[in-house]
């Protein structure tokens, strides 16, 4: 049976962990029974590279050394592998168990876990159970498959291009982009970075990202900002951001999403109000959707939008 | 069986630490320490007699457990040094720290949780020094109505009756209700989930479509309820619901983003026909009226309809000289 990976995995960790001076792969090979089944030379190479690779990963800091006789030797130092002092209580422990907790997406959830580990292997104390510190169970939701990519090239700065459609179009088309940061907001996940193509700043939406996401070689091109505004993007997308009024007439005792928006309201007495509303992008497909409830006054323009779409729907 | 060889050697590297201080160790609280189960916990120490330095000698890891307590026969094994804390990796930060950040973020949070998270926060921070610095390239925010969240948050805790205002947008209206709160949750929004008293069901409730709340005097009394999984999503449509069918163009895309669905059938035209299942198949008119000339309702047939009635009757409106006035 071959020897499972996490045994490999853990006694190369232990041997670069436990040795003062550098190990050349042949006694890393003598010294590790999966390598020694390893078979080919070739066989044993790839493993051992794709090894080291999974122990970076975990965070491990492995240094290469040539020694005198050129040959390339490997170790994990404790001063550069060695967690620093740090003393955490009872309470902290809890809310950190919490936090680490609302990751819905394995490779996240795994690593906070490991964190936490980390921790608790340094003496952070036994938290109760965190829920019965506080009511709340937040989750973050991760279902984009993109998402893992492009975390893992934000984070190695990366550049990417994948197939986007925009909300509108018909078939996806094709974006370079460096990736900068990832961002969820009200469930959805977003991506700003630099559009190579476009030679601009632009946000992504997550979901609409169609296929597979790859990566480029070479550097980022343009300078990264420090501060990356998502939200205002994705709010300025949703007519968030409204810059004029609109004044419709709202059946008496309906529409309380309009209500709660509108900068005044008055009684016609008649069974209809009559409301002020800031006029952001898509108030016109949303004041649609209260059918015969709602009567657009004012700007012309966007009662035409409203009655265009009535026309659109009454055709069917 | 651990689902993954790099959680399960991150995993063990951090038991070898820990096991060495505590001989003897029971493997129930060592299954609750790092959040594993015991059978998680007993297929590391399956693992870990068969690791070791074997290049110093053959020397394995010499931890066998009765299945109730755990011994390490030769902790010195590895050096005093090699089983030493490991630093926090950078994925690790990332993930632990934008987590922390994001619960930080929850209004609802109580404030001695809150300030024990950021203390903890800035502890790890220092702790991962440059592992910490990615974590910036990442950012959740949660959503939660903050007074709403307060009420609820109070009523759960006291075991409280709430009376709600609520607002429902399938049929665009107000309705009161008394419920017993369960628990509270986020996932993008904030959400609540309680007995309503009303329905006599278990319903999930919106924090910002409350419209306004109070609390009751009268103990909550939720029946006993196995609690949902929400890993599974939040909609969660039954076999037996009605099936609506809609096509959209290019432009109503987004509806697949938004509502869950059986299939999306790509249609010539850059569009898409989607097969959805809901309890009520009305509350979709909204549905139908905002998507205008970008897509239409197929089936069933009074969905349709009604659709296409509420666009006639509001059009109607725009035709009365009294809905003109306003019009320069």
């Amino acid at each position: 049976m071959a020897i499972a990976k996490a045994e490999r995995l853990m006694n190369l960790a232990l041997c670069l962990l436990g040795t003062r001076r550098p190990l050349s792969k042949r006694e890393l090979r003598g010294s590790i029974e999966a390598y020694l089944e390893a078979g080919s030379d070739d066989a044993f190479n790839r493993m051992f590279e794709r090894d080291k690779d999974d122990l970076r990963e975990l965070g491990l800091v492995i240094e290469t050394v040539e020694n005198l006789d050129g040959e390339t030797g490997y170790l994990a130092r404790r001063d550069s592998n060695r967690l620093p002092p740090v003393q955490l209580d009872a309470e902290e422990a809890a809310a950190l168990g919490l936090a680490a907790r609302v990751w819905q997406q394995a490779r996240l959830a795994g690593a906070a876990s490991g964190a936490l580990q980390k921790l608790r292997a340094a003496g952070m104390p036994e938290a109760d159970n965190p829920y019965e510190h506080s009511a709340i169970e937040p989750r973050i939701p991760v279902h984009e498959a993109a998402f893992e990519p492009l975390m893992l090239a934000c984070r190695d700065r990366r550049p990417v291009v994948f197939e986007y459609r925009k909300a509108t179009a018909a078939r996806p088309g094709t974006r370079h982009v460096e990736p900068w940061t990832l961002e969820c907001w009200r469930g959805h996940w977003y991506l700003a970075g630099w559009d190579r193509d476009r030679g601009a700043e632009r946000v992504f939406r997550l979901s609409r990202i169609t296929g597979k996401v790859r990566s480029r070689a070479g550097a980022f091109t343009a300078p990264v900002p420090d501060v990356v505004t998502v939200r205002e993007t994705v709010e300025s997308w949703a007519g968030e951001t409204a810059t004029r009024s609109a004044r419709i007439r709202l059946r008496a005792g309906s529409g309380y999403p309009l209500r709660s928006r509108a900068t005044s309201t008055r009684e016609l007495g008649d069974g209809w109000d009559e409301l002020e509303i800031p006029y952001g992008h898509g108030l016109d497909a949303w004041l649609v959707e209260f059918g015969p409830d709602v009567v657009v006054l004012e700007p012309a323009d966007l009662r035409a939008d409203v009655v265009d779409r009535l026309r659109a729907v009454a055709k069917g | 069986m651990a689902a993954n060889a790099i959680d399960q050697t991150r995993r063990m590297l951090s038991l070898v630490t820990y096991l060495r201080e505590r001989p003897g160790a029971h493997v129930a609280d060592v299954a609750r320490a790092f959040g594993i189960t015991e059978d998680e916990l007993i297929s590391d120490l399956d693992v870990l007699p068969m690791c070791g330095t074997s290049f110093r000698g053959g020397d394995l890891l010499d931890i066998d457990t009765d299945g109730d307590r755990i011994w390490w026969r030769n902790p010195g094994a590895l050096g005093a040094e090699a089983a030493e804390p490991l630093r926090i990796a950078a994925d690790e930060a990332t993930a632990l720290l934008v987590a922390a950040r994001a619960v930080a973020t929850l209004p609802g949070l109580r404030e001695g949780d809150r300030q024990a998270l950021l203390r903890a926060t800035a502890k790890l921070e220092a702790a991962a020094g440059e592992a910490a610095g990615a974590s910036s390239r990442l950012s959740v925010t949660f959503e939660s109505e903050g007074g709403v969240f307060a009420d609820v948050d109070r009523a759960i805790s006291e075991r409280r009756r709430l009376w709600v205002r609520y607002y429902s947008p399938a049929r665009d209206e107000l309705t009161e209700r008394e419920v017993d709160p369960i628990r509270l949750f986020a996932v993008g929004h904030t959400y609540m989930e309680a007995w309503c008293r009303l329905s006599e069901a278990r319903r999930t409730f919106r924090l910002d479509r409350v419209a306004e709340i109070r609390l009751l005097d009268e103990p909550a009394a939720p029946p006993e309820l196995e609690l949902r999984d929400l890993s599974e999503g939040l909609v969660q449509p039954a076999a037996e619901d009605p099936e609506v069918v809609v096509e959209v163009g290019p432009g109503g895309r987004w509806v697949a983003e938004y509502y869950p669905h059986d299939s999306a059938e790509e249609l010539a035209d850059g569009g898409l026909r989607i097969t959805l299942r809901t309890p009520e198949p009305a509350s979709l008119r909204r549905l139908a009226l905002r998507l205008g000339r970008d897509g239409r309702i197929v089936a069933p047939d009074e969905l349709a309809e009604s659709a296409r009635s509420a666009a006639l009757a509001a059009l109607a409106a725009y035709e009365e000289p009294s809905a003109q006035d306003g019009q320069s």
